[in-house]
């Protein structure tokens, strides 16, 4: 299996605070990746890390094998889409292309131009006055004209309405699928990654709670209804990832790890957003309410 | 791709501020260099330029003295006004500092953008080199403009002052301090912008930091630079101190036989053989014994480029230590 992204033991820290911490990962390429977890979960770490903005306090990342803070040859397989899709407002898109050209050894500033005509966006106004969804259209060009082999984006359709994330998300899958590049993107919006994502990458509180490929992933993951559970183990499940219950029933979200035969038990089958939001529901109540200064 | 892309990018980023600059010191230009023209005009016209040279030379005639001292208050009293102008315009080295230094790194963090330029082909070390070179050549070529501009501008009035150009105001304007002080204005607004990431606290810092560095520098390093000059001469004469025009008086006082000090920032001078008041010695009533004389502490005319050396060494020197440190600060910024 090719790695295109490796974390290993990966920590960074900002004063006292851990933003990610011991994240092991290992993201193959061709994938089409998901990094899931709510605000302030370490999404943007991970990928300032992994884009080599910042130097991690601990581990090590690795993309293709190279470090890639300060790595300018590491960085020119990378395509980087920041939050909030930041470009310099007073260029125009024409002259952002040019801008790219100089500044990367490897540049399709036709791929780009053919894109951006494509997609109806005018090249000599200042991107700044352009709307949220052309301007992100632009950081896209601009990031695929680098022919990345890996490319990473950090929530690039959060500012956009319904119809421009949608168009976002389908050129990037167009774009994207025959050049077999891999990407890291990360979202809150579980809707859309469910239908252009093939993997997935969990963060909660620092930390991976989840990392595989979609369908292993719902393969791997059963919703359990039946009698009050008592915590005794049930055959074939390998650990409860999140289990409610009413006074006669319980509903378990259950990792199996073999077929289920307990008549008990009815088993049906998840779909990756109840994969995913079980392991983010258990967040740590415990400790915020430490910090409110009241009873958990 | 690399330096000549780099320096593509900036100059398309900066030329635009280039030029809105340009702009303000040719408006500058456009109003101070007539108001030069008509100042030095009345001070030919005065023969100043005569008293100048004649002054310089240490037994001038006293009916001389005199009618160059009232030429040269005449001509203050038309033009000192220009000095408050003269004030005003040592605060434009900060405002480069504000404009050009405090949102060189700033301004991208604010707006995200240093995100797209740091992960482009180009190293954020060699994108803050260009960026910085970039500035600074712009800034020294703006200094050295304003530096030899002041020169010429404020010369008039300083010749009519008696403290001349190491006074502690014009000292400031002209000559190559202005390159030392421009170049650490924008070294300061650089680096605050890279510790502070927003625009408005980094120029906030700038202006404190700038003024506070500079008037401790005025204030405290500078009378220091060389060792200063002692003058003493007797309280009876008929001259006056014979300290030439121009030099920078640190201190002055009359002090007793035993080099006591008696009266701080003062200086006595009676003609020989007067007799105060009371019939008692001059300078008797006041406390002085016999044997007192006055003191000056003063730095020589003749220091004046050496002296603008030091200074502009001091601070090209502070600018280099703060682009250092903002080039280590910019490697922890994501």
């Amino acid at each position: 299996m090719d790695v295109a992204l490796e974390a290993d033991q990966l920590g960074k820290r900002y004063g006292s605070t851990w933003a990610l911490r011991d994240c092991s990962l290992q993201l193959p390429t061709g994938r089409i990746a998901a990094l899931v977890g709510p605000n302030g979960a370490g999404k943007s770490t991970l990928l300032h890390l992994a884009v080599g903005l910042l130097r991690p306090n601990a581990g090590t990342v690795r993309v293709f094998g190279e470090s890639p803070y300060d790595n300018t040859k590491a960085l020119a397989d990378i395509g980087f889409v920041a939050q909030d899709t930041p470009l310099y407002r007073d260029f125009s898109a024409a002259e952002l292309v040019t801008a790219g050209g100089k500044l990367n050894r490897r540049w399709d500033a036709a791929l780009a131009r053919n894109r951006l005509a494509q997609l109806g966006i005018p090249p000599d106004r200042p991107v700044g006055k352009l709307s949220g969804g052309q301007r992100a259209q632009v950081a896209l060009a601009l990031a695929l004209a680098k022919r990345p082999r890996l490319l990473l984006l950090d929530e690039p359709v959060a500012s956009l309405d319904p119809l421009a994330r949608r168009e976002f998300l389908q050129s990037l899958m167009g774009s994207v699928a025959d050049a077999g590049t891999t990407v890291l993107l990360s979202s809150h919006l579980l809707a859309d990654l469910e239908r252009v994502c093939d993997y997935l990458i969990v963060l909660h509180a620092a930390r991976v709670q989840l990392a595989g490929a979609a369908d292993d992933l719902v393969a791997g993951h059963r919703q359990l209804v039946g009698p009050r559970h008592d915590g005794a183990p049930i055959g074939g499940v390998a650990a409860v990832v999140r289990a409610s219950h009413t006074d006669r029933q319980s509903t378990l979200l259950v990792r199996t790890d073999g077929p289920i035969n307990d008549p008990s038990w009815t088993v049906r089958d998840v779909g990756l957003e109840d994969v995913i939001l079980a392991y983010l529901a258990d967040g740590d109540a415990a400790a915020s309410h430490n910090e409110w200064g009241v009873p958990a | 791709m690399g330096g000549a892309g780099m320096i593509w990018l900036a100059w398309r980023q900066h030329r635009k501020q280039l030029l809105f600059t340009l702009l303000g010191f040719a408006a500058l230009a456009a109003l101070m260099i007539p108001i030069g023209l008509s100042m030095r005009h009345t001070f030919t016209e005065f023969g100043l330029p005569d008293c100048v040279r004649q002054l310089a030379d240490a037994d001038v005639a006293r009916t001389t003295r005199d009618s160059c001292d009232a030429a040269f208050r005449r001509f203050a009293t038309r033009y000192g006004s220009l000095n408050l102008v003269a004030v005003l315009l040592l605060v434009l080295p900060m405002l480069v500092g504000l404009f050009w230094g405090a949102p060189l790194v700033a301004r991208e963090v604010e707006h995200g953008t240093h995100r797209f330029a740091w992960t482009q082909g180009v190293g954020r070390t060699h994108w803050a080199l260009v960026k910085f070179g970039l500035v600074g050549v712009a800034t020294v070529a703006l200094a050295v403009c304003y530096g030899l501009g002041m020169s010429w501008w404020v010369s008039p009035l300083t010749q009519a002052a008696h403290e001349g150009r190491m006074g502690v105001i014009v000292f400031d304007l002209q000559g190559i301090v202005p390159i030392g002080y421009t170049l650490f204005a924008v070294a300061l607004g650089i680096f605050a912008g890279t510790v502070w990431r927003k625009m408005l606290p980094a120029m906030g810092v700038t202006l404190v930091g700038f003024v506070g560095v500079r008037a401790a520098a005025a204030i405290l390093a500078r009378p220091h630079y060389q060792p200063a000059r002692t003058l003493t001469f007797p309280i009876e004469g008929t001259e006056g101190p014979s300290i030439g025009r121009g030099d920078w008086v640190l201190a002055s006082g009359v002090r007793d036989a035993d080099g006591k000090m008696v009266l701080a920032d003062s200086q006595i001078v009676c003609p020989p053989g007067t007799k105060g008041p009371d019939g008692r010695a001059c300078g008797a009533e006041l406390g002085l014994g016999p044997g007192a004389y006055n003191w000056q502490l003063y730095q020589p005319a003749d220091r004046f480029w050496l002296f603008q050396s030091i200074e502009t060494g001091i601070f090209v020197a502070l600018a280099v230590v703060l682009l250092y440190l903002a080039i280590r600060m910019i490697r922890r910024i994501a």
